[in-house]
């Protein structure tokens, strides 16, 4: 973790202000190039600020359909992505806000289709035939429906295509044939779902089943699509504002986090008993102090030298508020307090000593910068041998980590996950013959596989490292997991 | 610490002298003032406690308040007891100074011990040699077992030369007692022994005790310089030799070889390995506060090695590359252990988790028949100061309550991650250590 510059610098704190001010388009440009020149680093300011811009981006996007505003969020998250592919959790909140998105609109579609199924009902009494196929979309799903609403989604997304193409509706203008799409969704929508299961499977749909209508040249489903979309739009507004609710949902997550997880703490540490944890992180630093109100323990901290240590002597000697992080720069500057202050006794010393000290460690609690799919994490170099004295000692490693960094991603190939800070830490250029001569490395994350940690504390509780993937399967959704990298979907 | 013996005399001296007060005084006051004045101290104490909340006010308040007591301490002797009554209570009630804080870390308690940093204070009768050695020692300019040992050594030819024996006695009683030790104990103020100088130590007093009596004081110097010269040829330059031999045959074409921080056999055996033509990567790994990995990727690199140099965090990115593991050392335990500088057991570690073969090249002088499991029981701790990076927030740490810096400078690495210790001896595993020790150190047990 390059430590952030101090000073005029843009930080998280000038962007979430400039956000409202700016339009979208420069408003994500302006993101992508704090994120490749890292003035926004860290999981946290990360997460808030592609949080926040996503927030903007749904605001402001006028968007007639849900699969328009899902592919505007994967644009701006593919950039995004791109802009610093090692910032996990930025695609960690694209992927949440678009599996929320899916969640909201297919929500908002069983509701639409049970309307329209009861408006079809009461408007074209003659075709009772309809019945049964529109009841399936609003009842309890029948086995194939899933199918149905997958073949509509695909279908709808070409549409849209063309929908750009042609200039794209204006909302208020896709209004008025608000009832003849009704109308005409009705016999469409209304076929028997043998017949739409017949076409599904058959390789060239006969002309025989285009409907009267025949807005559409090619099939039906296609036109069914469009009608959906249609009604969708009348809904759009509700499910806007449904998903801006969601954005900051994820927004309020964020922010409580590092609460919820110290709201754990008692349960983990106790009287004297002795910790270590490394760098400086806010996560580990509120735990310890929730804990710290109750009970006395020392606490043994690792510099991190030579890419973070410079944040940790500042929290421990308290020059600053823990990381210069900028998320309570928007509120009233608040110095949270140091653990020093709070009785605790604190031991600084070099990551060198961890092997020596280690056998007088009860509990290792580690920060992390990301953790991925099958239990493992990202987190500051020096983490591993951490965590590895920690095993040879039989000391209990602890992770704390809000769910935001947990990302569904499982490289194969850990090393592409690591990020190589400025040499120039620890050879400097005054040192001029040892930089000519010399090859440096510089990591600035470790990456810890799961068989060395024995505990995550997430914001939703303690799960035992091989229980990661059932998180993951909770908060994102399958389609969404590689929208980045369209070769492996 | 200065500050250390500063204020640690005042509480005693208030008790000392509030006590006898506060009897002969109290009945000048009346009960109700008296009672009054408590109150409003409490009170006082109250609204400190609820502000502070647990935080026991640091630093400089009680200083303020320490000062206080002592000058009005002063002032009552001098200038009778007219403000005698309003001062006492004070006095009385005043929170005691809370007792000046211990910055060493609990664990290393025992190990703590004050650097002497300047020569300033020496007794008169220290060799210079030896104050600039003591100095050199402090700033770390000669570092590391082996140089120390020489160094030391070279410092006690110079006070076997310069020793005039005095009358009515003779350089066998004489020198051990009087100049010897007193240099040691000297020296020790700046840094603890290694081991190697603790080994060289019992062996040169071995060697006083033998010279005869019948030797003139020239012939005793001039043999006591001798057999200095003698051990260090034989148990330093012509082991480092034979180490640099056998080490270089161990180095194949294609190795890679890690090491970690700096040991001077290390070095020699690399150059020398090179020197013969063998083609080998090396990887530099180093930690703070002393950086002596650096020098060591700069003379390695200088001689046209390819060198990679990373500090510790970067160890387990790069043990994975590694063939080889040669560690220095400072000294080998009985148990096998070996006690190195802080952050080899690391390095050991991850190399024994990887399956990389470790090699510790280790001269037998220094070998101790002393034991330990872990680096808490025997080490050395450095100043913690020498953390505190020029310019960092760790300048003002002393100021910080209950904030500790900890600075050992070695670590103890279990035996079972040592394949091979390479001695001038032989190669041997470090179960051997014990016996060796025995057969190279302890000659009159046989």
């Amino acid at each position: 973790m390059p430590s952030s510059q101090a000073g005029y610098a843009p930080n998280l704190g000038f962007y979430l202000k400039s956000l409202k001010a700016q339009p979208v388009e420069s408003s994500i440009e302006n993101l992508i190039s704090l994120l490749k020149r890292r003035q926004i680093t860290n999981s946290r300011p990360c997460a808030v600020a592609t949080a926040h811009l996503l927030l903007q981006v749904v605001a402001k996007f006028r968007w007639t359909n849900v699969n328009k505003l899902i592919e505007r969020i994967q644009d701006v998250g593919r950039r995004l992505i791109e802009a610093q592919p090692r910032e996990m959790v930025v695609g960690n909140i694209v992927r949440r806000v678009l599996g929320m998105v899916r969640d909201e609109a297919k929500e908002d579609r069983n509701d639409d289709a049970s309307d329209s199924a009861s408006n079809s009902q009461m408007g074209s009494p003659h075709q009772e035939h309809s019945d049964q196929g529109t009841s399936h979309l609003g009842g309890p799903p029948p086995s194939f429906s899933p199918l149905r609403f997958s073949t509509t989604e695909d279908s709808d997304s070409t549409e849209a295509n063309g929908d750009d193409v042609f200039g794209g509706k204006p909302q208020t203008a896709s209004r008025p044939p608000l009832i003849t799409s009704h109308t005409s969704y009705a016999p469409a929508g209304g076929l028997p779902p043998q017949k739409s299961m017949f076409q599904l499977l058959s390789a060239n749909p006969s002309p025989a089943s285009t409907p009267s209508g025949a807005q559409s040249p090619h099939n039906t489903s296609s036109l069914n699509a469009t009608s959906l979309s249609h009604r969708i739009t009348t809904s759009s507004k509700d499910l806007k504002a449904e998903v801006i609710e969601g954005i900051e949902e994820i927004v309020d997550e964020l922010d409580q986090a590092d609460d919820r997880i110290a709201a754990q703490s008692l349960e983990y540490i106790h009287s004297n008993e002795v910790i270590l944890t490394h760098s400086s992180s806010k996560s580990v630093q509120k735990f310890l102090l929730e804990a710290a109100k109750k009970r006395k323990f020392t606490v043994i901290i690792a510099e991190s030298y030579p890419n973070d240590h410079e944040a940790t002597h500042k929290s421990v000697t308290r020059s600053i508020s823990t990381d210069a992080e900028g998320a309570d720069e928007l509120s009233t500057p608040k110095f949270s307090k140091s653990l020093s202050d709070a009785g605790i006794t604190v031991i600084l010393m070099t990551d060198a000593t961890i092997f020596a000290i280690m056998s007088r460690v009860n509990k290792v609690i580690l920060a992390t910068h990301a953790v991925i799919a099958n239990g493992g994490l990202i987190a500051a170099a020096g983490a591993r041998i951490i965590a590895k004295a920690a095993r040879v000692h039989r000391t209990p490693v602890i992770v704390v980590s809000g769910v935001y960094k947990l990302s569904p991603q499982y490289p194969f190939e850990f090393e592409s996950l690591i990020e190589y800070g400025d040499p120039g830490n620890i050879v400097r250029y005054q040192d001029g013959a040892l930089v000519e001569n010399l090859e440096v490395d510089n990591p600035v994350y470790d990456y810890v596989p799961p068989d060395l940690v024995d505990l995550y504390i997430t914001n939703i509780g303690a799960h035992a490292p091989s229980y990661l993937y059932r998180i993951v399967a909770d908060h994102y959704k399958a389609e969404d997991i590689n929208f980045d990298k369209p070769e492996l979907q | 610490m200065p500050s250390n013996d500063l204020p640690a005399p005042a509480p005693a001296a208030q008790a000392e002298s509030s006590t006898p007060i506060q009897q002969s005084e109290a009945p000048k006051l009346t009960g109700a003032e008296l009672k009054k004045q408590k109150q409003a101290e409490k009170a006082a104490r109250r609204a400190q406690a609820i502000q502070g909340k647990h935080v026991i006010p640091a630093g400089p308040p009680p200083a303020v308040q320490k000062g206080e007591p002592k000058q009005q301490k002063r002032r009552g002797s001098t200038a009778g007891s007219r403000d005698l009554p309003i001062r006492q209570p004070e006095s009385n009630a005043a929170p005691k100074p809370p007792p000046v804080e211990d910055k060493t870390v609990e664990f290393f308690r025992h190990l703590s011990k004050p650097h002497r940093k300047t020569i300033a204070g020496t007794p008169k009768d220290i060799h210079p040699a030896a104050q600039i050695l003591g100095m050199q020692f402090s700033t770390y300019v000669i570092c590391g077992s082996t140089a120390r040992l020489l160094a030391t050594l070279e410092v006690f030819k110079e006070l076997v030369q310069s020793y005039v024996v005095p009358p009515r006695t003779t350089l066998k009683l004489h020198f051990t007692t009087h100049v010897l030790n007193p240099h040691i104990g000297y020296l020790i103020s700046f840094r603890p022994l290694s081991i190697s100088m603790g080994n060289a130590i019992s062996w040169f007093k071995r060697e006083i005790s033998k010279v005869s009596i019948d030797l003139s004081d020239a012939e005793a110097k001039k043999m006591l310089c001798d057999a200095i010269d003698v051990y260090i040829r034989e148990r330093v330059t012509f082991a480092d030799q034979a180490i640099a031999a056998s080490t270089t045959e161990k180095i194949r074409d294609g190795d890679v070889i890690l090491t970690y921080a700096k040991s001077s056999i290390v070095q020699r055996s690399l150059l020398q390995a090179h020197e013969e033509g063998k083609k080998f990567r090396v990887i530099a790994v180093d930690s703070r506060p002393l950086h002596e990995g650096k020098n060591l990727a700069e003379t390695l690199a200088n001689a046209g090695i390819e060198v990679k140099y990373c500090l510790i965090n970067g160890l387990s990115h790069n043990i994975q590359d590694a063939t080889k593991v040669l560690l220095g050392a400072h000294a080998m335990m009985s148990n096998g252990r070996l006690l190195s500088r802080i952050g080899t057991a690391l390095v050991a570690m991850e190399a024994n988790d990887a399956e990389k073969p470790v090699i510790v090249l280790c001269e037998t002088v220094k070998f101790t028949e002393r034991v330990a499991l872990d680096s808490i029981v025997l080490n050395e701790i450095a100043p913690a100061d020498e953390l505190v990076i020029p310019g960092g927030a760790l300048e003002g740490w002393r100021d910080v309550k209950k904030l500790q810096l900890c600075n050992p400078m070695y670590d103890v690495t279990p035996a079972e991650y040592i394949q091979m210790i390479v001695t001038e001896s032989g190669c041997v595993p470090p179960t051997s250590v014990p016996v060796l020790h025995r057969l190279v150190n302890e000659p009159e047990i046989q």
